[in-house]
């Protein structure tokens, strides 16, 4: 029981630190809106959900596309600033203003939405309309499922096609890029709009595990950094370790203490994955993908 | 070829080349020596819009591309090898030929992949290694065969042998002159191993603080009567 919660929100986790770690790596930006980004495409589900009556399953499609344009419109802000390569530091309190705004518009949107449908929408919960199979809920199975067929496609897309090696090749080098005849800025505005779908989606499925305040997604974020900065910020691969690592051991542990010392331990979950952050960041701040597992270039 | 007038450029507020007045002959080996901060990397990096040009002009096939961004220089077919970070350290040997053809169509792609390893035979054994794996001749062959498999008419190469041993450097001078007798490519090169350099060349230019000091034959600037004395300082730096 408690482990099954746990692997669904890793699966989410990971959805949502490979989104922040790939807008990182291709334009060295740390998104504090990441969390935010979630928790729009919550917000859009539990639209379609009362006023069109899709269930939040169905609409996942439709999430990723509304997620891809939050993304893209978010880097469309940022990119005055990314083409000017400002210090890490401006585009952090660009991305947090960002975060801000949006947290401004998702609690207006809940207070219009709530109007609209008659009852409050300031939060809201899915499980009511889970399916179960054995006594495991379907969102164990469905957030498995999709976290695997994205993590999939994306490894088609990276690897199996001409337009992921450009990708890639901009990822790791921008200036030699450019001199193949790769439009680096088209990658870069890709990556947003990517990032945004996968953390749209993974905000239509949040909703069935716990619920969900406009103020979601600045809880969140803690996790999600600490998943990317955990797995390593420079490698995609890093944000599936991270998410895996931190998912598990914020249920586990705190549930583990919470069995002895009392429920009061349950509040203190992001306290875990901050200290698996600090003890990272002190001991392999690179991460652990970042770590060279032995392998050295020949000479 | 290509034909520079009055270029002023630099990294921002520093500037580095002051008024360069250049020309570079088709299918013929130019290269431009000089002491170390003399520009001549800098030179390389405004022809093909990488740092900051704040006056002049760079027609190329009397076409001017002083403003034109570098991604737009490569379906110009104007190539430039800089001189480190010169292929991707995280791709293999195959996906970095391949990405180098990245504007063309894929049956090209796979003939000039063809080509580039006709004149690397080198690399045909390694195609699935990845390039962070590769020693330092390798990975010059593989940044020069991405230059073929590109379609270059105008090649940039800066500084190709660098750290490289002698007898390493030397195979790729002879690469270097094959490209431009085979596939009349038009190469502009700098060079630290000056002498050698200038020997296999055609045209010379000599750089002195951002400024052209010598233009003319090759030959002309290796018996130059001042060769020797800057010579001497590029060797001794």
């Amino acid at each position: 029981m408690v482990l099954e919660g746990a692997i669904i929100y890793s699966n989410l986790l990971v959805l949502l630190a490979l989104g922040l770690t790939l807008t990182y790596i291709t334009t060295n930006v740390p998104n504090f809106a990441q969390g935010s980004f979630a928790i729009v495409g919550s917000y859009i589900a539990v639209t379609l959900l009362r006023i069109f009556h899709i269930h939040p399953y169905f609409s996942l499609p439709f999430l990723l596309i509304a997620g891809a344009i939050v993304g893209f419109s978010t880097y469309l802000i940022l990119k005055p600033l990314v083409a000017r390569r400002a210090d890490v530091e401006i585009l952090m309190i660009a991305t947090l203003a960002i975060d801000l705004i949006l947290l401004g518009t998702i609690g207006a949107y809940s207070e219009i939405l709530s109007k609209i449908v008659g009852f409050t929408q300031a939060k809201f919960v899915f499980s009511q309309l889970d399916f179960s199979i054995f006594g495991i809920k379907g969102i164990f199975f469905v957030s498995i499922a999709v976290t695997l067929l994205l993590l999939f496609c994306l490894y088609l897309l990276l690897y199996k096609t001409k337009f992921g090696t450009a990708l890639r090749a901009s990822m790791e080098n921008p200036d030699l890029a450019e001199t193949m005849g790769i439009n680096v800025e088209q990658t870069r505005a890709f990556s947003w709009a990517l990032s945004g779908a996968l953390a749209a989606v993974a905000g239509g499925l949040l909703p069935f595990m716990q619920e969900i305040v406009p103020m979601t997604g600045d809880i969140i974020i803690i996790s999600i950094f600490a998943s990317s900065i955990v797995g390593g910020l420079t490698h995609i691969t890093g944000a599936l370790v991270g998410g895996y690592i931190i998912g598990l051991s914020e249920s586990l542990i705190t549930y583990y203490l919470s069995s002895i010392f009392g429920t009061g331990f349950l509040v203190y979950g992001k306290v875990v994955a901050l200290v698996i952050m600090i003890i990272t960041l002190l001991f392999v701040p690179s991460g652990i993908m970042g770590i060279n597992w032995g392998k050295r270039p020949k000479k | 070829m290509i034909e520079v007038r009055g270029l002023n450029a630099g990294y921002g507020k520093l500037q580095i080349l002051f008024g360069i007045d250049a020309h570079v002959e088709p299918h013929k080996i130019t290269t431009i020596v000089g002491p170390n901060g003399s520009g001549k990397s800098t030179f390389l990096k405004s022809l093909f819009g990488l740092n900051d040009i704040y006056s002049g002009q760079i027609i190329y096939k009397g076409q001017d591309i002083t403003r034109v961004p570098p991604y737009e220089k490569v379906r110009m077919k104007i190539a430039y090898l800089p001189q480190t970070g010169n292929v991707f350290v995280n791709l293999t040997v195959e996906e970095n030929l391949k990405i180098a053809g990245y504007v063309l169509d894929k049956a090209r792609v796979k003939e000039r992949i063809d080509v580039a390893l006709s004149v690397f035979p080198e690399l045909k054994k390694i195609l699935k290694r990845k390039a962070n794996t590769l020693s330092g001749g390798q990975r010059q062959f593989l940044a020069m065969g991405m230059a073929l498999v590109r379609e270059a008419e105008f090649l940039m190469l800066d500084e190709p042998t660098a750290q490289l041993s002698p007898k390493l450097a030397e195979v790729i001078f002879q690469k270097i002159i094959e490209m431009r007798d085979q596939f009349k490519l038009t190469i502009l090169l700098v060079e630290q191993n000056a002498k050698r350099a200038l020997e296999v060349s055609d045209n010379g230019y000599m750089f002195v603080s951002g400024k052209v000091a010598f233009a003319g034959g090759a030959k002309e600037l290796l018996e130059h009567e001042k060769f020797e004395e800057y010579f001497l300082g590029i060797s001794g730096s």
